[in-house]
């Protein structure tokens, strides 16, 4: 039996200077995560990293997983092979197509061998023409390709597939930020998009039990399971904001329901930041999609949030692509599920489009903001998703 | 824990778990096998269909298949009346009867739906209206699920076949058997009946027919059950079908004065003001549906929960399925289907129970609607 790897090429580390070491450590460590609980070896050659000695029998998974990973740029299974042309060819012949057009795309690293690339490209090929009367060379749009990789220690790898990577840098390499995941279609897009630039992410999540039911909840959890299948482990913090909702409900204007109800939850989000080490808010807000995510909404959203940044990956993007983007992500068949994460028993039939920032203090006056933001605190529950 | 969800299903009986396991434990063999221990259980299977037709009919004009769920046995009758003509179903059955209806109606078959009352009992003039000489099956259920609505079903069946004299008669009797004092008369062609809401356990429930009329299975394999219900029986539950239904029976009358007096009690003390019933007091008295208004079923489900009271709702706070089809065929307001519960008692409930329920609710919706004022 010919020994099989996987090979995970990066992306953008090779642009880093000198904290390059970082990123790959960083990376390394998340390959590692990535694949836990699966027999595996990792190592990091020479620009690129390489699984060995693994569970064989669940190859699919593995590159699954891998090319999960933020940094991966793509991920091959080659064949292992000592670098001798005899034994390259062996294995070149069993997975080379018997008809067709083809191509052999070679690469020699290690300079000593023998052949430089074009003639171990002539070699092969030529050999395997003879093997096989009904394929075709095509160099320039072959139906097939076949790659021999010839390293530094004596070996080859042979493959025919590319699987794409998720792209990105490695989580935890650019901070730590705070999402908030509702249940909807936009905040796990969100989440995705600031991870895949590097960023280690947990989420809050606020629900309004018994307004709203444990399906929703449950719902959400999925959701940050389907996340940190991308970005690792992450906690999920969750939060009641029923007694704010009913709070705003008995006291304020129905239209101010959704500007004051997110005043709250960017609230809350600080804190939350603050206590656990974020370094800012991720939501998934778009601009004008619905009325709380006008620009005069995020203004007055904003001004509770003092000192961190609000990200808002999502903010020029159009529905459809948002759900595009879902869809490959792999979070809008749990997002669509009807069950509602806010309740809507309080929601007003016409909700202020563009709060004015008095009007929205005027209203807010007449609430205990401190208590209440205390109250909704203190019944934090962490979860650990993993 | 207070549980008034009993239409949902039962705690199972037991005694009957006791008496039943060994059917689990030791008498294991396959009754369609040829020895001698298979043999006896084929037999014991038979005494069990017997029994359990002598607690609602005297005569020996009656068989009973077993199936697997009482969904099985409906899915089995309605699938018998497609071969000519109509189907006239109506708008308060069980999903097991409506969809499967419905789902006839998308194969291209001729279904009708006959409209409701306000109680939930079917619109018998409706019904008839809907009849003619070619309609092949009519189903009405006997207790509705949802309000617990009475169906005169000899009554129906007998107008029915004046008008429709090849008419089969199919009722759901899952929630009136072992539950309402019944017998059944040759009018009806084929009834429904189910373990796992008299102290049964899921996985087994029948469909009765007249012996004198044919019917054709609806799932095929190895020939069991006469050949109208392939799969090796599950000799287990029906043993203890047969003995929870037994003890069941035996205090049938009792018990339901029993509830009956529960009902009428609850009824009264239950806040006017902040419930209103949608069973008439003619309803089977298990089943106790009221209506809130402004106040969505669901919320106060997780409450009452939270209190240690288990109930049904006629809703869920899911943007599908907002209201209950049934209930909305009962031409209810939406803003009081929004706030449906139903309070469905057993043989065991207890007048302590039924107190603690009464206080727990009164409490909980006021609270509620102070809350959400």
């Amino acid at each position: 039996m010919v020994e099989k790897v996987v090979i995970i090429r990066y992306g953008e580390i090779h642009l880093k200077g000198n904290n390059r070491g970082y990123f790959e450590k960083v990376f390394m460590n998340n390959l590692e995560k990535s694949l836990t609980g699966i027999r595996h070896e990792i190592h990091k050659p020479s620009g690129r990293y390489v699984v060995e000695n693994y569970d064989e029998t669940r190859t699919d998974e593995i590159v699954q997983r891998l090319c999960k990973v933020f940094g991966t740029h793509s991920v091959s299974i080659a064949y292992k092979v000592p670098a001798d042309i005899d034994r390259i060819f062996d294995i070149v012949s069993q997975i080379a197509p018997k008809e067709g057009t083809f191509k052999i795309v070679a690469n020699r690293a290690d300079k000593s061998f023998a052949y430089n690339s074009m003639q171990v490209n002539a070699q092969i090929g030529g050999r395997l023409l003879a093997k096989n009367p009904a394929l075709k060379v095509d160099v320039h749009h072959p139906e097939h390709e076949i790659f021999i990789d010839i390293r530094e220690n004596g070996t080859a790898l042979v493959f025919n597939a590319f699987f794409e990577g998720a792209g990105g840098m490695p989580v935890g390499t650019s901070g730590k930020g705070l999402l908030l995941l509702s249940g909807g279609i936009d905040s796990p897009v969100a989440g995705h998009m600031i991870a895949k630039r590097g960023m280690q992410l947990d989420a809050l999540h606020f629900h309004s039990y018994p307004y709203t039911n444990m399906q929703a909840r449950e719902k959400v959890e999925t959701l940050a399971k389907i996340l940190s299948g991308y970005i690792g482990e992450m906690k999920l913090y969750v939060v009641s904001v029923t007694h704010i909702q009913e709070a705003i409900h008995k006291n304020c204007p129905e239209e101010m329901m959704i500007t004051l109800l997110r005043r709250f939850m960017m609230r809350i989000a600080t804190h939350i930041s603050n206590q656990y080490g974020a370094q800012c808010i991720v939501t998934g807000e778009s601009l004008g999609q619905v009325a709380s995510q006008t620009i005069e909404g995020m203004t007055s959203s904003n001004e509770v949030v003092d000192s961190l940044p609000v990200l808002r990956p999502l903010v020029g993007f159009d529905k459809t692509e948002i759900i595009e983007r879902a869809r490959k992500i792999g979070t809008f068949e749990t997002s669509i599920q009807p069950y509602e994460d806010c309740c809507t028993v309080f929601l007003p039939k016409h909700p202020l489009i563009k709060p004015k920032l008095e009007k929205v203090h005027e209203a807010e006056a007449r609430l205990d903001v401190d208590a209440l933001l205390q109250e909704a605190l203190d019944s934090l529950e962490i979860v650990t998703i993993n | 824990m207070i549980y008034l969800d009993n239409a949902a299903t039962t705690l199972p009986d037991a005694d009957s778990l006791e008496k039943a396991s060994v059917y689990l434990k030791e008498k294991f063999f396959n009754p369609s096998a040829m020895y001698r221990e298979g043999f006896e259980l084929h037999k014991e299977i038979d005494a069990a269909k017997k029994h359990l037709l002598s607690f609602i009919t005297p005569s020996s004009d009656y068989d009973l298949i077993f199936t697997s769920s009482g969904t099985e046995a409906d899915n089995q009758a309605l699938f018998n009346g497609i071969k000519r003509g109509n189907l006239v179903v109506n708008e308060g059955e069980h999903a097991a009867v409506y969809m499967t209806a419905k789902e006839l109606k998308k194969r291209g078959h001729d279904v009708r739906f006959a409209k409701l009352l306000s109680d939930g009992r079917v619109d018998v003039e409706h019904l008839l209206s809907l009849i003619d000489q070619d309609t092949s099956l009519v189903s009405v259920m006997h207790v509705n699920n949802e309000t617990g609505a009475v169906n005169d079903i000899e009554d129906i069946a007998d107008s029915v076949k004046k008008l429709a004299p090849k008419a089969v008669f199919h009722s759901d009797g899952v929630q009136a058997f072992g539950k309402i004092v019944y017998r059944l008369s040759p009018k009806i062609d084929l009834y429904t009946i189910s373990a796992h809401k008299i102290g049964g356990v899921r996985g087994v429930a029948g469909l009765i027919k007249r012996k004198d009329f044919h019917i054709d299975p609806y799932i095929f394999g190895g020939g069991q059950e006469n050949g109208l219900r392939s799969g090796t029986e599950n000799t287990f539950a029906i043993k203890q079908f047969e003995f929870a239904a037994e003890k069941r029976f035996r205090t049938l009358e009792a018990d339901f004065l029993k509830i009956q007096e529960f009902n009428r009690y609850m009824r009264e003390q239950l806040n006017p003001a902040l419930f209103s019933f949608v069973s008439s007091k003619s309803a089977s008295p298990y089943i106790l549906c009221a209506a809130i208004r402004g106040i969505r079923a669901e919320v106060l489900l997780h409450i009452l929960n939270d209190k240690g009271l288990l109930i049904g709702t006629g809703s869920a706070c899911s943007s599908r399925n907002r209201y209950s089809r049934v209930i909305l065929a009962c031409e209810i307001k939406k803003e009081l289907a929004e706030g449906i519960i139903r309070l469905s008692f057993s043989a065991h409930t207890t007048k302590e129970e039924i107190d603690q329920a009464v206080q727990i609710l009164n409490e909980s919706v006021s609270q509620l609607a102070e809350r959400m004022k």
